[in-house]
């Protein structure tokens, strides 16, 4: 079980997310709905991996990913987002993503993300 | 543009659909129970707008993630759907050379009155089993508004 904190403005998404999680065995240890929270929550919940979307209010994905990877250089975060064209997914990638899912999703695909990621 | 849209919505919505033909859009108030708006910027300048009822919506929600959605969390459902489908478009356009970038969900319960648009075309989709969801593409001149 690894802990997980999942950035998304959507509550919606969010809960799918949560529930996918959870589903595979995950503590969701918290939730943030931007950016800036993100880093915060990012801080004090030092989580395994984090799910990040990239369109957010106050603070988007991309710029959250280079802060937190500041702070923790061997972050594990996992793109999760709508935006999925190529030189997207290259900022995602050389800001510190480890991976890059493109909503919508299946839940075998974040699982399976979530295994890469974490070297299981 | 109004192609790549509605590709991205078969793509997004996996439900047999049927696409009617689109008319442009005259009538500049629109009242259904929810509409929801993602802005697009970059080499094209707009607005996508999903409009439907929530029973739709709730519907949809259901034959995608398996249970039918209500309040806001059903409200949180629609701006994510318009957010997919507006991601995805932009990816379909991007391998037309066409760079576009997407604002977040914007969702609307009342009656719209739309204004500062150049041109608009709706085109209603009626997917089986569910019910009806009008699709809608804005389009302005860059620097408008």
């Amino acid at each position: 079980m690894a802990k997980v904190l999942i950035v998304d403005d959507a509550a919606f998404m969010r809960m799918m997310l949560k529930n996918i999680l959870q589903k595979g065995g995950h503590e969701v240890v918290g939730e943030a709905e931007n950016g800036l929270m993100a880093i915060e929550k990012y801080r004090n919940l030092i989580p395994d991996f984090v799910t990040m979307d990239i369109t957010m209010p106050v603070m988007e994905g991309i710029e959250a990913v280079k802060q937190i990877k500041v702070s923790d250089p061997n972050a594990n975060i996992i793109m999760c987002s709508a935006m999925g064209q190529q030189s997207l997914i290259v900022q995602a990638i050389q800001a510190g993503a480890k991976d890059f899912i493109v909503k919508p999703f299946h839940e075998e695909r974040v699982l399976e993300s979530v295994r890469k990621v974490l070297g299981a | 543009m109004l192609h790549s849209v509605m590709e991205s919505v078969r793509q997004v919505i996996p439900i047999p659909a049927v696409v009617q033909s689109p008319n442009v859009l005259e009538d500049t108030v629109i009242q259904r129970d929810i509409e929801v708006f993602v802005g697009f910027t970059g080499h094209a300048y707009g607005r996508i707008v999903i409009q439907g009822e929530c029973k739709t919506f709730s519907k949809l929600g259901e034959f995608m993630y398996g249970m039918p959605l209500e309040g806001d969390i059903l409200h949180s459902f629609v701006g994510e759907l318009a957010n997919m489908v507006a991601g995805n478009t932009s990816i379909l356009i991007s391998n037309k050379g066409i760079t576009i970038d997407i604002t977040p969900p914007t969702v609307m319960v009342e009656k719209l009155h739309l204004h500062g648009y150049e041109r608009g075309i709706s085109v209603p989709v009626q997917f089986e089993n569910v019910g009806e969801i009008n699709i809608i593409l804005l389009l302005q001149n860059q620097g408008d508004g």
